[in-house]
């Protein structure tokens, strides 16, 4: 049941985006370039999706469960730290000049599209590129500077 | 590998999350006609954005969805920070992209 829901959640976050208009990459590409017609979409779906999740997040922590009852685990990381910083302006820069950012990808990916994969694929190799290179590089230098 | 690591029974709720997600513009087909989605960036645009979505992604901890709508709701610094972090460097990279330099 419970993964039903989970189903049913993924489902329904792909259609808010397609039906928003934000799974199409030109929409998010006008909205960045300010330079040219600028295409506000994506701040007022912003501005829409934000209060309807800070309702739900609000009774979420009221009750410290999922509307079905679930153990919830909320992040709970409030350090802030250079590589947050480093890593969003990364992530800034790919979802700038491509138009897609990890939920649009996969739903542009599940209508079909071949430069969708190509992307995915990709994303999938800087994840990769992340978790087995560059968090090794990290620890042995901590390691070795201690 | 992160997904390995990932704790006990949260890897099979999270591949029914994403193909919720897969499936999203068949379900959608059913009803209306899926609109096109203009991805006009050639594959060596799609290849160099895509790892750096995913590295930045990672490194971050999030992205639009999970620090903007997400972690703002939440009223959580981290993720305002994250938000504007990546939204500067939108505007920014953007220009310098599609206006050269």
């Amino acid at each position: 049941m419970q993964l039903i829901i989970v189903f049913a959640s993924g489902l329904v976050f792909g259609l808010g985006l397609i039906i928003s208009g934000m799974s199409n990459p030109q929409n998010v590409i006008q909205f960045l370039d300010i330079a040219s017609l600028w295409n506000p979409s994506l701040l007022l779906v912003m501005l829409g999706a934000i209060p309807v999740t800070t309702l739900g997040f609000y009774w979420i922590e009221k009750h410290h469960k999922t509307a079905f009852g679930s153990h919830l685990d909320l992040p709970g990381k409030t350090h802030i730290h250079a590589e947050l910083i480093i890593g969003n302006i990364i992530f800034g820069a790919g979802w700038a000049i491509a138009g897609f950012c990890p939920g649009p990808a996969l739903v542009a990916l599940g209508a079909g599209y071949m430069k969708a994969l190509v992307f995915v694929i990709a994303m999938i190799l800087g994840m990769l590129l992340h978790d087995q290179s560059y968090l090794k590089v990290k620890q042995y230098f901590l390691q070795h500077t201690n | 590998m992160q997904w390995q690591s990932t704790p006990q029974g949260h890897l099979r709720w999270r591949i029914f999350f994403i193909a919720g997600i897969l499936l999203s513009s068949w379900v959608y087909n059913i009803g209306f006609l899926m609109p096109i989605l203009q991805i006009e960036s050639n594959y060596s645009t799609l290849i160099f954005a895509g790892l750096l979505v995913g590295f930045g992604t990672r490194m971050g901890s999030g992205c639009t969805s999970g620090h903007a709508v997400c972690g703002i709701s939440r009223l959580s610094i981290r993720s305002l920070i994250a938000t504007l972090s990546f939204m500067l460097s939108g505007f920014l990279c953007a220009y310098l992209f599609f206006h050269g330099i």
